[in-house]
């Protein structure tokens, strides 16, 4: 099974629970070492966010559940970083 | 789902700004309708000729099993329905069902502690409204037990009336005496009643 180090999800939520609590909780696993949230779009009831989660071995479905049981619903999994080191795309690093 | 889990989620919600402003408002609102309905309750019982202390406590413990009953049960129907709507809207947002998420567990969360605030401020309003008339016969007669009790009142509504004043930062002294007065009102409409 691929060491995922790296996912940069598309996630739809409601606006509760609000973007700190939300990305506290997705950090608050022993296979994540740091989480970023970023707000894409905002919308009456609900908003669309780009999650970005690093660690030395990510469980995408069990993150995949979590998302859920916050009340959230991944749309895409945009990016992935595979194996011993994070490769960055040169497209957006130059 | 565990008792620990199930505590924390009562606790994130009691963190919520709005649930502290909605139990807060649903607590004083249902509290100063218990303290008043107390007060003429224990003023009717007294002119009605109830001689006993503990007699106007039982009346008084009716009132306020039926004003928590009413507190906790409106305001459970309440919440449930206006969960429902918002829960309705959000999964049509969504274009998923949100059963089983922490959102829906936070509503039914909500929707306790809302309850709970609702029906404790009448229980108590009433309760301490009721104490001078533990001591009826022991060191109180029965007319200083109505005294003492309309000053509880009073002192009571002062209270909730000064809190309200500092938290919208007003003179708390004025909420004080314009919630207090209330206490007074219905003493003095009570007496004025025929018969």
């Amino acid at each position: 099974m691929a060491t995922i180090r790296r996912l940069v999800l598309d996630v739809l939520k409601p606006h509760e629970p609000k973007m700190v609590p939300f990305t506290e909780e997705l950090s608050d696993s022993e296979d994540v070492t740091g989480v970023t949230a970023k707000l894409v779009e905002i919308e009456e009831n609900v908003r669309t966010i780009r999650v970005t989660l690093e660690g030395d071995a990510l469980d995408l479905e069990s993150i995949e559940a979590r998302i859920t049981d916050l009340g959230g619903s991944v749309h895409s999994v945009d990016e992935v970083s595979v194996g011993k080191e994070i490769v960055e795309d040169p497209w957006l690093t130059g | 789902m565990n008792l620990r889990a199930r505590l924390a989620g009562v606790r994130r919600v009691l963190a919520k700004e709005d649930v502290q402003s909605l139990s807060r408002r649903y607590f004083v609102a249902n509290g100063f309708d218990g303290t008043l309905t107390s007060i003429g309750v224990v003023v009717g019982a007294y002119l009605g000729g109830v001689g006993d202390g503990l007699a106007v406590v039982g009346i008084g413990l009716g009132a306020a099993i039926g004003l928590g009953t009413s507190g906790i049960w409106s305001v459970w129907e309440i919440e449930r329905a206006e969960t429902s709507r918002e829960q309705a809207e959000i999964e049509s947002a969504m274009l998923t069902s949100l059963e089983n998420t922490r959102l829906t567990r936070d509503f039914r969360n909500e929707q306790i502690v809302l309850a709970l605030a609702a029906a404790s401020g009448p229980v108590i309003g009433v309760v301490i409204t009721l104490l001078p008339f533990l001591f009826e016969g022991v060191f109180l007669s029965m007319f200083q037990a109505v005294i003492a009790s309309i000053a509880l009142s009073v002192l009571l509504l002062g209270s909730v009336g000064a809190y309200m004043g500092v938290i919208s930062k007003q003179r708390w002294y004025v909420a004080a005496v314009r919630m207090g007065l209330a206490g007074i009102v219905v003493a003095g409409i009570t007496v004025l009643l025929p018969g």
